[in-house]
């Protein structure tokens, strides 16, 4: 029973990610014979700026989309949690989750052209309100926070359905026990809703910092990376390395980044859990 | 006034401000949802006006010049037919086979006994850390010496096995009671009749939920097919709508908003009539990644 999905595990996790690892010590272009370079690719990495900006760049991109999603998650999960018309509660909370459903393609495309300078709906009433538009994907400094904002936009119904389930174990008894205590809506907020919260929420940001890590699509369909690499990710770094400069082993070594990247966060989290989660129910 | 009467009035101001402020909460939702739902709506009323109309300043919200030109044309410049069918086969072979396999896995990991069992779902785990991100460069060399770069075999058969979807179906199948198989056991059931007959019956929203969820992963995934495939016909919906706005020099942006459109409202459609079941499911899967 567990025949197939050994023989999977084999050939499309062990051996791939054993052969990523070997070839991280080769120089190879998939059309000469492959040439054993010991550690050239991984001091060229040392040294690589456009990947060290690909870095800081993903970190950039998953921290803020994670902080986001949060704050944004928990107040929409908070006020859709309140007693609510059956039917406005549908509607609405449809329409935030709806966005989670498309593909980052369809997404990536939607934005591109809404936020156009020339036919762009955005950028026409924020002139209306007399605000002057960023340049979003043309500017070096507004590229980040557009594509940001739309991770936002694509993703936040995901994080507030998670969160909104997690509060929805929370039992009603607590707070009515706060309640006659006294206890105000702030103070059960901070005193009930954040602890037996914080399981749901560390694992909630874990996966959502793991999630962003590995974007890729919007920062390919819409800004190619730029301008001037200020959009570019380590997934995509490690694409142009594999897939359009074809040096295989270059595109390994940088590829091992990401899997020391969700290493070290996984670990992270393990610990935090550990620490000051409070997992009592 | 008497102070009795100041705290009645005081308490009856406070309870009216907080109704206040729980209409001021729901009218807050109320625009978020509206600001959300605003750039698709504007995908769809886009795609059905007349291309000269389209893109005018302010936006036509509601379409006066309709027409279903852009549509045509979407589905002349690019297959688009075959590429909604690609992404059709694909998906279904991606959900049946990953729950099938994990099925099986999940079974014998919660109720076989043989050694290094546990030894042997840690190693599985460990593949959570490992994304196809990772692994695409010696699998795309291996599709490559197989010949089986631009097939949708490349598609599938890489991501037929979830780990996510083991460790899911296992954690339930912890949680039945063994007492549920003995009396099958008696009868003389083999393993895989328990698991069919007894086990999967009773995982009904759990099955739901990695369907949901690995179906939507796999529909909507460009980063894949857009290195394993590059001939148009072979293409999945996500890496066409790319290749028809970047790859043709030249589809209008109407054009693309009908493609995105045709694919968009079906999705839209499917999902206000199953919106319980698609939110339950994806949350469910969420909690228990």
């Amino acid at each position: 029973m567990l025949s197939p999905s050994v023989l999977l595990y084999i050939a499309f996790v062990a051996m791939p990610l054993v052969a990523a690892i070997t070839l991280s010590f080769f120089k190879w272009d998939l059309l000469t014979a492959p040439q054993f370079a010991g550690l050239a690719n991984f001091v060229e990495l040392a040294t690589d700026g456009t990947t060290f900006r690909a870095i800081g760049n993903t970190f950039l991109f998953a921290i803020a989309t994670v902080i986001f999603h949060m704050v944004g998650g928990l107040l929409l999960a908070i006020a859709l949690n309140r007693p609510l018309n059956r039917l406005l509660r549908k509607v609405l909370s449809a329409a935030i989750f709806f966005p989670v459903l498309m593909s980052w393609a369809a997404v990536s495309l939607i934005w591109r052209y809404a936020l156009d300078p020339n036919f762009g709906f955005v950028n026409y009433y924020l002139k209306q309100l007399g605000l002057t538009p960023p340049n979003w994907f043309a500017d070096a400094s507004s590229a980040m926070p557009s594509l940001i904002g739309i991770d936002v936009w694509h993703s936040l119904g995901y994080t507030m359905v998670i969160l909104l389930a997690g509060l929805q174990s929370i039992p009603p008894t607590l707070y009515e026990a706060a309640r006659l205590d006294g206890a105000g809506p702030v103070r059960q907020f901070w005193s009930v809703t954040v602890p037996l919260l914080s399981p749901t929420l560390l694992f909630a940001s874990i996966i959502s910092f793991v999630g962003a890590f590995q974007i890729f699509d919007p920062m390919f369909i819409i800004t190619k990376g730029g301008p001037d690499n200020s959009t570019l990710s380590v997934v995509q770094d490690v694409y142009y390395s594999a897939f359009r400069d074809f040096d295989m082993g270059y595109a390994s070594a940088k590829s091992l980044i990401i899997v020391a990247v969700i290493l070290i966060v996984t670990m992270l989290q393990l610990r935090l859990s550990k620490r000051w989660v409070n997992y009592d129910k | 006034m008497s102070a009795t009467e100041r705290v009645l009035r005081r308490r009856r101001s406070s309870i009216q401000g907080s109704r206040l402020a729980r209409y001021a909460v729901t009218i807050v939702l109320a625009v978020i949802a509206i600001l959300m739902f605003l750039p698709i709506y504007w995908l769809i009323v886009t795609s059905i006006t007349e291309p000269e109309h389209a893109f005018s300043l302010p936006p036509e919200w509601f379409p006066l010049h309709i027409t279903s030109a852009s549509y045509a044309s979407s589905f002349d410049l690019i297959p688009f037919a075959v590429q909604i069918m690609n992404s059709i086969e694909v998906t279904t072979i991606v959900v049946i086979g990953q729950l099938l396999t994990s099925s099986l896995a999940a079974y014998a990991f919660a109720r076989l006994k043989f050694r290094g069992r546990d030894g042997l779902f840690t190693v599985f785990l460990v593949a959570l850390m490992v994304p196809l991100q990772v692994t695409v460069i010696p699998i795309f060399i291996l599709m490559r010496t197989l010949g089986l770069l631009d097939t949708q075999v490349s598609l599938w058969l890489p991501v037929l096995l979830s780990v996510f979807g083991i460790f899911f179906l296992r954690q339930h199948f912890l949680s039945l009671p063994d007492e549920l198989e003995d009396a099958a056991k008696i009868d003389g059931a083999g393993h895989w009749r328990i698991l069919f007959q007894i086990l999967l019956p009773l995982s009904g929203p759990i099955l739901a939920a990695l369907a949901i969820f690995s179906a939507l992963v796999t529909w909507n995934d460009f980063f894949w097919p857009n290195i394993m495939i590059t001939s148009p016909d072979k293409m999945t919906v996500p890496v066409g709508l790319v290749f028809l706005q970047a790859g043709l020099s030249g589809a209008p942006a109407v054009v693309v908003f009908a493609a995105i459109a045709t694919v968009t409202i079906p999705l839209l459609v499917l999902f206000l009539i199953a919106q319980e079941s698609i939110m339950r499911g994806i949350a469910l899967a969420g909690v228990s990644r």
